[in-house]
């Protein structure tokens, strides 16, 4: 501790530095380490992406010096992007992924809000218990959960899915062999994955509403959707819209469920884009394209991420 | 002290858990009574059990996959389940084969130890007796999984992550909670933009870490993993933890300032055991990533490294997944993460709620 103390003596007597401004010094570690591990890699795809790499020249020598040429990888400037950004490829990858982002989160914050208005109604008993169960699946790994759903949507007779269409007397679906009934798998599989976050929030959400509110509504003969629409939802907003950009992130960002369902098939039709950067790179060993489109990828997260950070005033609680 | 707090904790729960069936039917008796008298208008008291019915019903329609799987475990034959004719409730010919599978031989072997005595011909040969405790190929099982050596792995990276990033975490949420110094709402800021972009960054930034890695030679290490999991797990930990500190009451540091104590004792006697909710929350957050995280563990490590979901997908096929035996690995991997969550969610629930969001 004493070595402590004496540090921050010493930084005292710095000018412009107070004494507490030690304390940065417990911080810097965490932000340290945690910049090395995403700063670094990002600089590092942003140079891939400006070169031909391939494994063949990328891997070429070993050591710092190599590391620091890109192996025997040669610069091309802006080739990849524009290779990437006048391919069709690029393009349907695009449009899928913001297409993904806005079915996926309305069908997300519409089934967590009328789950957790269940689990929260003044007419059911035992909710405790209901609340605990409905966390469950968070405790799940995803890449588990995911290959159930798989399973669920197997194209055979006998995935879970297609016994239910026939039971209802309709006939069973080839779920991921077809576009768009793959992408409604994908919708419905993000959807149970997301929810129990979603739940949680929402649920703390709704019980900060204030009792009075809707005894003095039902007083005055407000049904059901018109205190839903007027005391619900108003009191409500702001952490849901908090929920919903965070998970609208998490959309765009999906992985793992087009990878493990058809690898973003049928024929490439369904490549969320960090699938399609992915497979670029790693399947079709095109690191510089893939590179290119992980940093296209990254320029619109973080857009979204700083847009809504600022206008939705997330932050606000930073400020105090 | 923090095992013996969370003990208490359990204690508390497993109580309420024990006695909860005999306060329902209390409850209930009182509704009976009530109603008879006159006091509860009977259509109110139907109305409460309709909808506890249709609750009920909508939370086990959302764990029916859960349940499916569970049952694919348990009815066995290791074929796919597309085989079965039809599903049903409960399996048809219940067995834990898949089980036994997964777990394999639990065999400790016998070794002989000699002890010779010096300056003599003379050596004791010791015999230690073979413990069998289970020996799979009793049930049938002939090649069982190698599900020990990816819990082997797994720990290795897990163990290494928490300790590392445990480390890093606690003293900047301290930091961050108590004290104002240069640069700390920039970094705050920093951190919750991060909390927001989360895990799918890792992927996206994966083809430059992996080349990275395979040039320093680092992408078979499960320590070099670990540091990768720990480091991704700051921001949004630290955040939380920031935010149960803030909920610590100034005064009673005041207290103990006053009393004499030094700092560091502030921390360890005030601080540290006022936040356990809040450390035990972080502690199962930043354990899972390191336990359930697949994509960057599948890319970077061997066959020799796999770690626990790597080996689980690994049993995918394109065409058929072995479901019975899938299913008993996921389920045995996933339990203890389970049970750490059926007890620890409120304080997730509470730590989730965002409420230090609201300035």
């Amino acid at each position: 501790m004493s070595t402590v103390s004496r540090a921050a003596d010493r930084i005292e007597s710095v000018p412009f530095l107070t004494r507490d401004d030690a304390s940065l010094l417990l911080v810097l570690p965490g932000l340290f380490v945690f910049s090395a591990f995403m700063l670094f890699p990002v600089l590092y795809l942003l140079g891939i992406s400006f070169t031909n790499a391939e494994p063949a020249n990328l891997f070429a020598g070993e050591g710092v010096v190599a590391v620091l040429t890109f192996g025997d990888a040669l610069f091309v400037g802006l080739e990849n992007y524009a290779d990437v950004l006048t391919d069709g490829q690029f393009w349907n990858s695009f449009g899928v992924t913001w297409l993904f982002v806005a079915t996926s989160v309305t069908l997300k914050i519409g089934a967590s809000l009328a789950i957790a208005l269940t689990v929260t109604s003044d007419l059911v008993r035992g909710k405790r218990v209901l609340r605990s169960l409905i966390i469950f699946p968070m405790g799940l790994p995803p890449i588990f959960t995911i290959t159930v759903w798989r399973g669920i949507f197997s194209s055979a007779e006998f995935g879970l899915m297609n016994q239910l269409l026939t039971a209802f007397g309709a006939s069973s679906v080839a779920w991921l062999s077809g576009r768009w009934t793959a992408f409604v798998a994908y919708n419905v599989t993000e959807a149970w994955l997301a929810y129990p976050f979603m739940v949680i929030i929402t649920v703390s959400a709704l019980q900060d509403v204030p009792e009075e509110l809707h005894e003095a509504a039902v007083v005055d003969g407000a049904g059901f959707l018109a205190r839903f629409a007027h005391i619900t939802l108003p009191s409500i907003k702001r952490p849901v819209l908090f929920a919903s950009i965070l998970t609208s992130a998490a959309s765009f960002q999906q992985f793992l469920i087009p990878f493990v369902f058809n690898q973003g098939g049928p024929a490439r039709a369904n490549e969320l884009i960090v699938v399609y950067g992915y497979r670029e790179a790693l399947s079709f060993q095109q690191y510089g394209r893939g590179a290119a489109i992980s940093i296209i990828a990254l320029v619109f997260i973080g857009a979204f991420m700083w847009l809504n950070v600022k206008k939705g005033r997330l932050a606000d609680g930073v400020n105090e | 002290m923090l095992l013996g707090a969370i003990a208490r904790k359990l204690s508390e729960d497993v109580k309420t858990v024990a006695t909860m069936p005999a306060r329902t039917i209390r409850k209930w008796s009182y509704t009976v009574q009530a109603v008879r008298r006159g006091e509860l208008p009977a259509s109110e008291v139907l109305k409460v059990i309709l909808s506890t019915i249709g609750a009920t019903l909508v939370v086990l329609a959302l764990l029916f996959p859960i349940y499916w799987i569970l049952m694919a475990a348990l009815s066995g034959s290791g074929s796919s389940l597309y085989t079965s004719e039809s599903f049903s409730l409960l399996p048809s010919d219940p067995t834990i084969q898949p089980f036994i599978w997964v777990i394999g031989d639990l065999i400790v072997p016998a070794y002989s130890i000699s002890v010779g005595i010096p300056f003599t011909d003379l050596a004791f040969v010791f015999q230690t007796p073979g413990i069998e405790i289970l020996d799979a190929s009793d049930y049938g099982v002939d090649r069982p999984s190698e599900f020990k050596r990816f819990l082997w792995n797994s720990l290795m990276v897990a163990i290494p992550t928490v300790l590392i990033a445990m480390s890093l975490i606690i003293p900047a949420a301290y930091a961050l909670s108590r004290r104002k110094f240069l640069f700390r709402r920039k970094i705050l800021f920093l951190y919750v933009l991060m909390t927001q972009v989360g895990g799918g960054l890792g992927v996206a930034l994966l083809i430059g870490m992996y080349a990275l890695y395979v040039q320093f030679g680092i992408n078979d290490s499960k320590l070099a993993l670990a540091v990768y999991y720990a480091a991704t797990a700051v921001p949004f930990n630290t955040w939380l933890l920031k935010t149960y500190m803030d909920g610590i009451p100034v005064s009673y540091e005041e207290a103990a300032v006053v009393d004499g104590a030094p700092p560091w004792r502030v921390v360890t006697e005030v601080i540290i055991p006022m936040s356990t909710a809040g450390l035990a929350t972080v502690f199962i957050f930043v354990f899972l990533t390191g336990w359930t995280e697949f994509v960057v563990a599948q890319t970077l490590l061997g066959t020799e490294n796999y770690t626990l979901p790597v080996g689980l997908y690994a049993m995918v096929d394109e065409y058929s997944i072995p479901w019975a035996r899938f299913s008993a690995f996921a389920l045995t991997f996933a339990s203890p993460i389970m049970l750490a969550y059926l007890f620890a969610q409120r304080y997730i629930e509470g730590g989730l709620s965002f409420s230090g969001m609201e300035g």
